[in-house]
């Protein structure tokens, strides 16, 4: 029998009497310290304040709150547990019930309700003893380094090669982490080849995607779908390739399906209400967006963009006949909500009340003209980049609402910022034909290339000058700014130059107004703490 | 959707009904195991116990068993196969058992070739049929079980042996039916296996499915079932 003594335990149950009674099988277990919490949200909050070694975490604590699958998502992204501590998933039921929404994170164990203590205790053992045997893997998880992950399951292989398949997993990941895409590769086509698991299909999938191979995805996911039908993670990739490959109206149909087997799902219905909108299914964008925002309440998946989603849909499901007494409430709602909830977020408040403006817009012209007035005038003082996605949206309700001039002038702001993305200049396409905003970036977009060129060509004084020149035609382009930003920093690590370290700050500054879920904000970091750091 | 609207889907209210009834147990047991703790060894130890005990398993192992058939047919029984240490599955089984065995005195081992792999299945749909099994076995078995697990032609071979009076002739003999589902009039038993074939049949490995095999006699010369996992 194990010390348990030293150990930290915490039981979170909504059942007083489940509590009690498993606090006294651990205290029969020589357990000394046992704490108790009867929602996610206080468990969380305990997490916070003490390391736990042990949580036992009830599955299902009623309606509308936090289940476990979301405290467990949250005490690891928040890394508030430790990877050697030990979470048991507490179900009322056998766990294959509830098809559990997200595998990306999964408890070390399930208990099903009832349990003995008999059953209790072994469970513990045996997961403290496969912890020990796995400790240099999880405490190299803890530190973050997924070279020593890999040199750790390596390690273990070796010694006792049967516990390879124990391995298999920490080892993939370590390898996505480390971008070692090729190997990565091969070995999940190995592990599907003996023996698929969903995590493995989920992982050939998503890495296919990430490589731009969206034909052999969509394939990888078919197989995946067809072998475990009843995994909605697997039909979330299929989406994702389907949409990829541009076909969206089976991409929605497919997500349908995962919603039946599992509703629970915020980031699932939001994309699902998404892909409804895109094709003019306003019924279903407007159902799949109405279960992602009351879901979302407890998620930290929770995103301004749902509640906007939500109320787009709503609004073009009325069409032209306008809006019913329900409809409009709902919209009130969810607008006000999703501006309080974003305050210091700029560019919710500009479209919250564009938003709420098109929603009156035939009801009450007054109000919808007020509305707009105000956010353009938000908009003009506004700060911050809005994502393109965001800025196309805005464009086209300053338009219907009367402010064409306003919203080619958003469309402008949008090609400078983002003129180097072909999708982006699509979407601004099909808004306008007008060329000053269509062409003005062409001439930036060729010095830029020419940048790239030289920088990989190994000549950064030439590399630093064209982007010099493209970013003084394009003041605002993020791709160009990042280029000369790095240009620089890399010509003053063997070179220190005050000025040019200015220019480099001054560039990341503007850079910064970009949003934060951009996927250039990362290399934006990194940059940002080598010019700003030490 | 327009079937449902259509009328009750009784499999579903039964499946609901035994849903709920399940949790009830749960409850139930829940108290009996918080009261019995309280009472001394003397108090504790009485015949009536032993009957509680298995036939709160019991009853618990045909709720588990009626939902997971439900979940079968409507295809709601997603197979989550991960890779379980053999010694630690069985181990977790008679844990979950140990009340029930001891209040029958009865003693069940387990022996776990040291050279078995690692088992590739669904922990808790195995976990089902082989908990069906054993209270199966308690209840026939004299004094002892004993489950052995081994590698044979790559698959895991687990064995639940007892020392009772062994499957009657004629349930070995038509065994193939009552895993097809044909012969239900024989009750749980014939239900029972054929969740378990189901459920070891959906266990596949390039081409190879899981199985079960039911046979008199082995090393305690009762009742031997066999799940054969690829």
């Amino acid at each position: 029998m194990l010390a348990y003594n030293q150990k930290k335990f915490l039981i979170v149950d909504d059942f007083s009497d489940f509590r009690s009674s498993v606090r006294s099988m651990l205290r029969e277990l020589g357990v000394k310290e046992v704490d108790t919490a009867d929602t996610g949200e206080q468990a969380l909050k305990m997490c916070s304040q003490k390391r736990y070694d042990f949580v036992l975490h009830d599955f299902n604590l009623g309606d509308g709150k936090k289940n476990g699958q979301h405290v467990l998502e949250d005490l690891m992204v928040d890394r508030l547990l430790s990877h050697e501590a030990v979470f048991i998933m507490v179900t009322a039921e056998n766990s294959q019930a509830m098809v559990m929404s997200a595998l990306e994170w999964e408890p070390d164990a399930y208990l099903t309700k009832p349990f003995n203590r008999a059953g209790l205790a072994q469970r513990l053992e045996k997961l403290v003893q496969r912890k020990t045997m796995l400790k240099p893997i999880l405490q190299a998880l803890d530190r973050g380094k997924p070279s020593e992950v890999l040199a750790a399951c390596v390690a273990l292989t070796t010694k006792d090669p049967r516990y390879a398949p124990l391995c298999l997993r920490y080892k993939a990941d370590a390898l996505r982490d480390l971008k070692q895409y090729e190997p990565l590769e091969a070995f999940l086509k190995s592990i599907l080849a003996d023996r698929p698991t969903p995590w493995a299909y989920a992982a050939l999938g998503n890495l296919l995607l990430k490589r731009n191979k969206a034909t052999e995805a969509q394939e990888v996911f078919e197989a995946a779908v067809k072998a475990f039908s009843g995994m909605p993670i697997l039909y979330d990739g299929l989406a994702e390739a389907l949409v990829a490959r541009g076909d969206v109206v089976r991409a929605q149909k497919v997500l349908e399906d995962a919603v039946r087997i599992s509703p629970l799902a915020v980031r699932r219905q939001t994309l699902l209400g998404k892909l409804a909108l895109d094709n003019q299914d306003f019924d279903g964008a407007s159902r799949a967006y109405r279960q992602a925002v009351s879901q979302g309440q407890f998620s930290r998946f929770k995103n301004p963009e749902t509640n906007l989603g939500f109320a787009q849909a709503l609004i073009s499901r009325g069409g032209d006949q306008g809006l019913d007494a329900r409809t409009r409430v709902e919209i009130n709602q969810t607008l006000g909500d999703v501006a309080k909830d974003n305050g210091d977020d700029q560019g919710v408040q500009v479209r919250a009340r564009l938003m709420k403006a098109s929603s009156v817009q035939h009801s009450d012209p007054e109000m919808a003209a007020k509305l707009t007035a105000e956010a353009m005038g938000r908009l003009q003082n506004m700060d911050q980049f809005l994502s393109a996605n965001a800025a196309l949206a805005v464009a086209t309700q300053l338009k219907s609402l009367g402010h064409a001039d306003a919203g080619a002038g958003v469309l402008k702001t949008c090609a400078e910022i983002y003129g180097d993305d072909p999708v982006v200049m699509q979407g601004i396409a099909k808004q306008t034909d007008d060329p000053a905003i269509l062409g003005a970036n062409k001439a930036a977009i060729d010095l830029n290339i020419q940048g790239v060129r030289s920088y990989k060509g190994g000549n950064l004084a030439e590399a630093q000058d064209f982007f010099r020149r493209a970013l003084a035609l394009q003041a605002k382009n993020i791709s160009i700014a990042l280029n000369l930003a790095q240009a620089l920093l890399h010509s003053l690590a063997t070179a220190p130059d005050a000025v040019k370290l200015e220019e480099c700050r001054a560039c990341l500054k503007m850079i910064g107004k970009m949003p934060s879920d951009d996927p250039r904000f990362e290399r934006f970091q990194k940059l940002q703490s080598k010019a700003f750091g030490a | 959707m327009s079937k449902k609207d259509a009328g009750l889907d009784f499999s579903m209210v039964i499946a609901s009904t035994v849903h709920d009834m399940k949790n009830s147990l749960a409850s139930l047991m829940q108290a009996h195991g918080q009261w019995q703790g309280r009472l001394s060894d003397e108090q504790k130890d009485t015949p009536e116990r032993g009957v509680i005990d298995y036939e709160f398993a019991h009853l618990n192992g045909m709720m588990v068993q009626l939902l997971g058939l439900y979940k079968l047919e409507v295809n709601q029984l997603p197979l989550r196969p991960e890779y379980h240490e053999m010694d630690d599955f069985i181990e977790a089984q008679l844990a979950w058992h140990e009340e029930v065995l001891n209040s029958r005195a009865l003693v069940a081992t387990f022996e776990v070739d040291s050279l078995c792999p690692l088992g590739f299945f669904d922990r808790e749909l195995i976990g089902s049929v082989v908990a069906n099994v054993i209270i199966n076995a308690i209840r026939f078995a004299k004094q002892s079980i004993l489950i052995t697990v081994r590698e044979e032609d790559g698959q895991v071979v687990i064995v639940i042996n007892d020392d009772g009076p062994g499957y009657p002739a004629d349930m070995i003999e038509f065994q193939f039916d009552h895993v097809q589902g044909i012969n239900q009039v024989s009750g749980s038993t014939g239900l029972g296996l054929y969740f378990a074939a189901q459920i070891a049949g959906r266990h596949q490995r390039n081409g190879v499915c899981g199985r079960i095999e039911l046979a008199n006699g082995g090393r305690l010369g009762g009742g031997m079932f066999s799940l054969y996992l690829p």
